[in-house]
């Protein structure tokens, strides 16, 4: 009865995580985000997806959160798990006019 | 008339800036004229003359520009490997003023990036983005701030 519990309990802590953090795509076209402002909570993954014919390479100096997502080519998407509240700048070291801001809620 | 890819006039200027900074370093002073369009920029010699396109100072020049737009985030204003981002990145990017690398070295490493050279993956592949002339431009320009050329 314990462990029936105790693995319901489980159950509905893994259930209340996934309703409560999102997944949001980003792309990469022309140089460009697909938005220049993501509103976002904290816990919430965004995925950053090259659409472009060439390598991207995202990252942000936030100093909530520093991250570096190295270069990556066409098709792929690394995802980001934003765990700070905070506004992110985010940037490409490849293309210094790319930017836009993630907003994370508490 | 030398052809360079600008996006902004911020960028422009800080180049120019950087450029006569580093360029103290060396041999020449130059300035730029920028015309109307940004699109294009003369690159005057201490004289005023406008220097050939194929000059070293102008590629030198040129490759400031281009520094200061693709390389300054992490190699630094001084190109001693204390960019803003450096600090993402182990280990941390060249510092440009001391590398013991030749031309031809340093240019493979703009154009395929560390990785393929068994060296940082942070340094990514440029081929993509710049043309033969901005590589070969960012390589002269790297030769002008580095010390162990002055001292040879």
């Amino acid at each position: 009865m314990k462990t029936l519990n105790l693995i319901a309990l489980a159950a509905v802590l893994a259930c209340g995580s996934a309703l409560a953090s999102q997944e949001h795509v980003v792309a990469q076209k022309d140089k460009s985000f697909s938005t220049k402002k993501l509103d976002i909570k904290v816990g919430d993954k965004v995925a950053f997806r090259n659409d472009d014919g060439f390598s991207h390479n995202i990252f942000s100096l936030t100093d909530a959160m520093p991250f570096d997502l190295g270069t990556y080519g066409s098709g792929q998407l690394k995802t980001v798990t934003f765990s700070k509240a905070g506004k992110f700048e985010i940037e490409c070291a490849i293309h210094p006019d790319m930017r836009m801001v993630v907003n994370v809620a508490p | 008339m030398i052809k360079l890819h600008l996006p902004s006039r911020a960028s422009l200027w800080c180049a120019v800036a950087l450029s006569a900074t580093v360029l103290g370093f060396g041999t020449a002073t130059v300035w730029a004229e920028p015309d109307k369009t940004q699109t294009q920029t003369q690159v005057h010699g201490a004289n005023g003359a406008l220097l050939p396109r194929d000059s070293k100072d102008a590629a030198v020049f040129r490759g400031g520009l281009v520094y200061a737009n693709y390389c300054v985030t992490c190699h630094g204003i001084n190109a001693d490997g204390n960019g803003r981002a450096a600090r993402l990145h182990t280990p941390r990017p060249a510092n440009l003023r001391a590398s013991d690398k030749n031309d031809a070295y340093i240019g493979l490493i703009v154009r395929k990036g560390g990785e393929p050279l068994g060296r940082s993956t942070g340094m990514p592949p440029w081929a993509e983005e710049l043309t033969d002339e901005q590589i070969g431009d960012v390589v002269a320009f790297v030769r002008s701030v580095n010390a162990q050329s002055h001292s040879r």
